[in-house]
């Protein structure tokens, strides 16, 4: 019964995604299957090509340090076909490091430097000896929703000024555990230091996203009824 | 042994004596405690007197270090080993202050399950004969980090004994960094032709080369990162084995039966990852020189086996209770269940206390998907975090199904489940608190290992 398919990409599936980033995915098919929608995965990893024009998702999870660098080594050959992604309006997660990576930089642990894309403004500080670990609850004041997920993370992120965050920290440290913020949005990027994974937990936020891609790729069709019929899991 | 040590090890034995024979209770970390506290070396004296042997890594490390017991006793009159419970400083200095030794002939063998990162504070008090490494995992992240952090940390007890030898899964790539110099015994799985060219699915870690951080190619994989691996840029590849699992004969959930070097060998315990701790105590045996025959002898021994699962009789249900605590290891119970030829249900249930690891997002790596081509008739999630497994188990397509919160609730629901075989998956908390209810109804009398 599918009429409508949607095409996502796992940026570096197979090295970054060290915290089940793929419920994300999971999620995004469990929702678009029932109102007749394909979901279908590609992963795409060192040495691919990303062709902007094919994808309607994009899910870039985070990893350990040692495969973040060497997905950063990679990225720049995919810079200017994510930046076109992304600046046509498509759709995009990036989680923990994959949100780290789509800014200007970020700082190991141990200090050492790493570039990010530098598509976006954000960068990301290190805090020798500490993390930011557990159950985390903001408020998306745009929408006024609550998102619930789960936070483990060294970097503190600082966002530029064309961008917002996700959300206000109402338990939980967040970006940086200093301004109150929690991940980021642009245009139709969506970055975040949750876990839990995101989507799977908080169906609102997973129904706006599936919403963005749909309205995105097939514009003719009225999604927002469809849409709204679903039920959205959260907890 | 210096007076102070003298003292310490009055002291440890002393606590152990009124604990044990007093109290009734089997502790061996207030005595380590007690003892560490007066002479923090204490445990150098007793480096010199015993063979010892640690064993490592995230998952298996209990049970191979059972296995491994069972195998060198064919040999050693004395072999002191940890429970599993005890695997940090304290509880293993407990363990030596209160062992005997019986043969004054042979020197007896310590050996003993050692958390990764207690390793190097072990080796430097007890001197290691050798290092065994199981396999690393991604396992309570919020712990130590990453898998490289946590091997780095096994690294640094290792290094200061480059004469030990390492006792290494060679199928696990990760064991080929750090260049150690030490002389080494690998072992692995040879049971199907080297010919396939592969890449490890999407949720794998571990997967790049050492050499130049390319994705390892496989010829063929067992599970998790674990395989004949070889790199399609340069030279690297898995090392020649010492000792291979040369093929599998049958596996059920409750039995394997496989082939070590043509010998053909079974243990009363289902799983692929049993079979690896299997062949991890096999090659340690040959090391300290168990032949064949007394190993093989060892593995059929009656004696039951408790490693992460036990088998409960609930009325006319045959319960098997797993732990899961990591997508690997709950992985390798998803395909241990295929392996029954019977119809089944499934119970999982999922904690997220300190002890179960307070992340569970690992749920979503778990290939609960796979279950839909075999006999599952029914499935009921629950514990403290059941929301999560419930919306998981939905989004796998198992539609709506019953919940439990409150695991009172587990036995009297075990009693309704359509299909004779239940499988109760559970987190380490959540694996107590149903025990305590078994064993308050009457359907189990002892602990696991107790
Ligand atoms: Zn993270």
């Amino acid at each position: 019964m599918a009429d409508y398919k949607l095409h996502t990409a796992h940026l570096y599936g197979d090295l970054m995604n060290t915290y089940g980033d793929f419920g994300n995915i999971v999620a995004l098919r469990y929702y678009a299957h029932q109102i007749g929608v394909e979901v279908d995965e590609k992963i795409i990893s060192l040495g691919d090509d990303f062709d902007p024009t094919i994808y309607d998702f994009v899910l870039f999870g985070g990893g350990q340090d040692y495969e973040q660098m060497i997905v950063a080594d990679d990225l720049p050959d995919k810079a200017p076909a994510l930046k076109q992604y992304i600046e046509t309006d498509g759709p995009f997660l990036g989680v923990c490091g994959g949100f780290q990576l789509l800014g200007q930089y970020f700082l190991l642990a141990d200090g050492t430097r790493v570039n990010g894309i530098g598509t976006l403004s954000h960068y990301t500080l290190n805090q020798p000896d500490n993390r930011f670990i557990g159950n985390i609850t903001i408020h998306d004041e745009v929408n006024d929703l609550e998102y619930h997920g789960f936070e483990n993370h060294q970097g503190r992120t600082f966002l530029g000024d064309d961008e917002r965050p996700l959300g206000k920290v109402v338990k939980g440290n967040g970006n940086n555990g200093e301004d109150g913020g929690e991940g980021l949005v642009y245009r139709n990027v969506y970055g975040t230091y949750f876990h839990g994974p995101i989507l799977t937990r908080n169906g609102n936020l997973a129904l706006h996203i599936l919403q963005l891609a749909l309205e995105r790729r097939y514009p003719d069709v009225d999604w927002q009824d469809k849409i709204a019929a679903i039920t959205p899991e959260f907890f | 042994m210096s007076l102070k040590s003298g003292l310490a090890t009055l002291v440890g034995k002393g606590t152990y004596a009124v604990l044990h024979d007093v109290l009734h209770r089997g502790g061996t970390s207030l005595p380590g405690k007690l003892a560490t506290k007066i002479d923090p070396n204490v445990m150098q004296s007793y480096a010199e007197k015993y063979d010892v042997i640690l064993i490592t890594g995230t998952n298996g490390k209990t049970l191979t270090t059972t296995l491994t017991t069972r195998v060198l006793r064919e040999k050693y009159a004395d072999v002191i080993t940890n429970p599993s419970g005890s695997n940090m400083m304290q509880g293993i200095t407990g363990t030596m202050l209160t062992s005997k030794v019986t043969d004054k002939q042979r020197r007896p063998v310590a050996l003993l399950e050692v958390d990764e990162a207690n390793v190097e504070a072990v080796a430097k008090q007890l001197k290691p004969k050798a290092f065994v490494l199981t396999n690393i995992f991604r396992d309570q992240m919020d712990r130590y980090g990453e898998i490289y952090t946590t091997y780095e940390k096994i690294l640094k007890g290792i290094r200061l004994f480059p004469e030990a030898t390492v006792i290494a899964n060679a199928d696990s790539p990760i064991f080929m960094r750090g260049n150690l110099p030490n002389p080494k015994v690998y072992y692995g799985f040879n049971h199907v032709p080297a010919t396939g060219d592969m890449k490890a699915p999407h949720n794998t870690d571990g997967v790049l080369s050492p050499t130049d951080h390319s994705i390892l190619h496989y010829h063929f994989m067992t599970f998790g990162n674990q395989g004949d691996y070889f790199s399609v840029t340069d030279d690297f590849k898995r090392p020649a084995l010492d000792y291979a699992v040369t093929k599998l004969n049958k596996l059920t959930p409750i039995s394997s039966n496989f082939d070590i070097d043509g010998k053909t060998f079974q243990i009363e315990i289902g799983g692929m990852y049993n079979i690896y701790n299997a062949l991890a105590a096999y090659a340690v045996g040959r090391f300290m020189g168990v032949s064949a025959d007394q190993i093989q002898q060892a593995f059929s021994s009656n004696a039951q086996i408790f490693g992460r699962q036990e088998a409960v009789k609930v009325d006319d249900k045959e319960v098997t209770i797993v732990l899961i605590k990591n997508p690997v290891g709950a992985n390798q119970v998803i395909d241990m269940m295929k392996t029954d030829d019977q119809p089944f249900s499934m119970i999982a249930l999922l904690n997220a206390n300190y002890a179960d690891g307070i992340d569970t997002s690992w749920i979503w790596d778990a290939d609960f998907e796979s279950l839909h081509d075999t006999g599952i008739q029914a499935v009921a999630t629950g514990g403290e975090r059941y929301k999560d497994l419930y919306v998981r188990l939905k989004m796998a397509n198992f539609g709506d199904h019953p919940v439990y919160q409150d695991l009172k609730q587990i036995v009297p629901a075990i009693k309704t489940l359509p299909t004779k075989r239940v499988y109760i998956l559970a987190t380490y908390t959540a694996m107590l608190q149903l025990r305590a209810e078994l064993k308050q109804q009457g359907y189990i009398h002892t602990g696991m290992g107790e």
